[in-house]
């Protein structure tokens, strides 16, 4: 197989990386000794695969460099999928790993109100497409305020009255006096490929995709 | 303004000449570049007799949304027309304009009908992947012809025009939209299991398909493994047990692929039976066109229908490219040799070394330095004491 041209595996930093390892190990990737450093400030790590590298982005960034075709395999989140809603990804994998949902969430004390009622909402959430979307659908304008982290806290401050945000045990919630609505989506992460590599590159990108393929089955 | 105080540089005037996001001026030598390939590119299509026609910027807004224009509906800049009242739009695509060309003014035209074009278009929203607003499309149509070496003429031109403006290592990939449409039709899905269905064809993904009957579940999946190279994935397809009508379809693509790799075979040609996106509109075989080492997809064509008001749809195939792509998949452009050529050089000497292919420029005022004026204004020659010197 031709493996001449550079290939680069966009892995995702943080809660995720712990997980989708073990798979990339299986998959016969072994990223170089710094990339286990934390001290490293190397974003870029060679493999023993020779063209192929690693980098280690933010999760929403992932995405962003697969769809570019800067990176032409990546892991990416199906929330983060839904957002972006990019036309030039493929999405052939579900990893089965990094389970955890989108869901909506209110004041534990708030009045139960039909939103349907409602002609507009606010809504504190890193996911404002899908949010809007959510909402399109229910009939309710969601004025949605972008927030990176700590989304818990902006209904007790009066910022807004609901929040659209990760959930895996649901323990955050709980603590901040919230309580879970509704699951917009189920989460788990994804193996996506950039769609002119894929077409452009068929042999090598398939070649990958099954060697991910046997990882998750042996796991 | 609140906040700390924030130093601006530059004037006031360059901030209010900042244009609308997805706009750009291009300068010398880019301008340039992109004419000299837009008429390489038109220079091919004639050859095969394709004739340049240009029709205008604006129309009214019903006649750009007929047919396959209605999936630009939201793309298009609309303006009242202020005699008649009416709504115009200005165009987002041009093969919408060649079908009501061919539908109408030029219905009585023999067939094939070849016709080129190259215009600006412009669209209301760019997107984060595709951020330009105003592009120029250039492409070519045959109408009137359902054979198969219609599509074979189509593919040969966008690869020997492709080729001539300096893309290497081409890819074709094939695509089949009614073939997914047939199976979608012959397994009876409906509701969630329809849309699930191809939004799982269109991500590729292998599980999407879990909640459907296990033989509709066996075909898709084993479509989506098929993308590949075309010999191999037509081997996969032609294994499958599929309803009857798709077979004419996967037949049509065989006996293409076999054309295009006697014809051409320095291309790969690769054939993805699952990929519908983008190609909605397309009544057959589509295909696009890729380059190894470039991130996105040059340009794309394929079969189509061009409805007429009386009489039955018209089989037609086309391609375009859109320019801002294109250009980012050539090498960036070098400029060109320019002559400085002082005051007083006889104006027959000019011609003549214009006609020799020299670009000149002439120096206005008597200077003290001609090689230092010429350096100035960024020539890389001078015609100094009756001959052509290069500086450096």
């Amino acid at each position: 197989m031709q493996m001449s041209e550079k290939l680069v595996l966009a892995l995702p930093k943080g809660r995720i990386l712990g997980e989708v390892m073990p798979l990339v190990n299986k998959a016969g990737i072994i990223p170089e000794a710094a990339f286990d450093d934390p001290k490293s400030r190397q974003l870029e790590f060679k493999t023993n695969i020779d063209n192929l590298t690693i980098i280690r982005v933010r999760a929403f960034d992932a995405a962003t460099f697969v769809a570019f075709g800067a990176a032409q395999i990546g892991v990416v989140g199906n929330d983060v999928l839904q957002e972006f809603g990019y036309d030039d990804l493929y999405a052939p994998l579900d990893l089965n790993i990094g389970h955890c949902r989108l869901s909506l969430a209110m004041p534990v004390d708030a009045d139960e109100v039909d939103p349907k009622e409602w002609s507009h909402i606010r809504v504190a959430t890193k996911y404002p497409n899908l949010t809007r979307c959510y909402y399109a659908s229910r009939g309710v304008q969601a004025e949605c305020i972008k927030l990176n982290g700590a989304m818990e806290l902006a209904p007790s401050l009066g910022l807004c009255n609901r929040i659209v945000d990760l959930v895996s045990t649901g323990s955050t919630l709980k603590a901040n006096n919230l309580k879970e609505v509704e699951v917009l989506t189920d989460i788990t992460s994804r193996l996506v490929i950039s769609r002119p590599a894929f077409k452009t590159r068929p042999k090598e990108i398939n070649y990958w995709i099954d060697r991910f393929k046997e990882a998750l089955k042996d796991a | 303004m609140t906040g700390p105080f924030k130093k601006m540089t530059g004037n006031a005037y360059a901030r209010q000449a900042l244009l609308p996001g997805g706009f750009r001026d291009v300068l010398a030598p880019a301008a340039d570049y992109e004419y000299s390939a837009v008429r390489q590119l038109l220079k091919v299509f004639g050859h095969y007799g394709y004739d340049r026609v240009s029709p205008p910027l604006v129309e009214y807004e019903d006649s750009l949304l007929t047919g396959p224009g209605s999936t630009h509906a939201n793309q298009m800049f609309r303006l009242m027309d202020t005699d008649t009242q009416k709504v115009m739009a200005v165009r987002a695509d041009m093969t919408v304009q060649m079908s009501r060309l061919a539908a109408t003014r030029l219905q009585n035209a023999p067939r094939p009908l070849r016709l080129a074009y190259a215009g600006n278009v412009l669209r209301v929203k760019g997107s984060q992947l595709r951020p330009a607003r105003q592009f120029m499309q250039v492409g070519f149509e045959l109408i009137g012809s359902d054979a198969l070496e219609a599509e074979l003429e189509v593919i040969k031109i966008a690869v020997e025009a492709l080729e001539s403006v300096g893309i290497r290592d081409l890819s074709i990939d094939l695509t089949v939209a009614p073939f997914i449409r047939e199976l979608l039709t012959a397994f009876d899905l409906e509701g969630d299991d329809l849309a699930q269905t191809v939004s799982a064809l269109s991500a590729k993904d292998a599980h999407g398909f879990d909640a459907l009957p296990d033989k509709a579940a066996t075909i898709f999946s084993a479509l989506i493994s098929a993308a590949g190279s075309a010999r191999e994935a037509l081997s996969v397809i032609e294994g499958l047990t599929l309803p009857k009508k798709t077979g004419t379809l996967i037949k049509r693509v065989r006996s293409l692929v076999d054309a295009i790799e006697e014809s051409m075979p320095s291309v790969a040609v690769t054939f993805d039976p699952s990929e519908t996106h983008g190609f909605e509109y397309k009544t057959g075989i589509g295909f696009a066109i890729f380059a190894r080492g470039s991130n996105t997809e040059l340009g794309r064509g394929g079969r189509y229908h061009v409805d007429h008001p009386d009489i039955d749809a018209e089989e037609a195939t086309g391609f375009s490219v859109y320019m801002d792509t294109l250009m980012s998949a050539l090498p960036a452009p070098k400029s060109g040799k320019k002559l400085f050529i002082p005051v007083a050089t006889p104006a027959e000497m000019v011609k003549r070394l214009h006609s020799d292919g020299w670009r000149t420029i002439q120096g206005l005022t008597e200077t003290a330095d001609a090689s230092k004026e010429a350096r100035r204004l960024l020539c890389s020659h001078i015609y100094l004491n009756g001959s052509i010197q290069p500086l450096d």
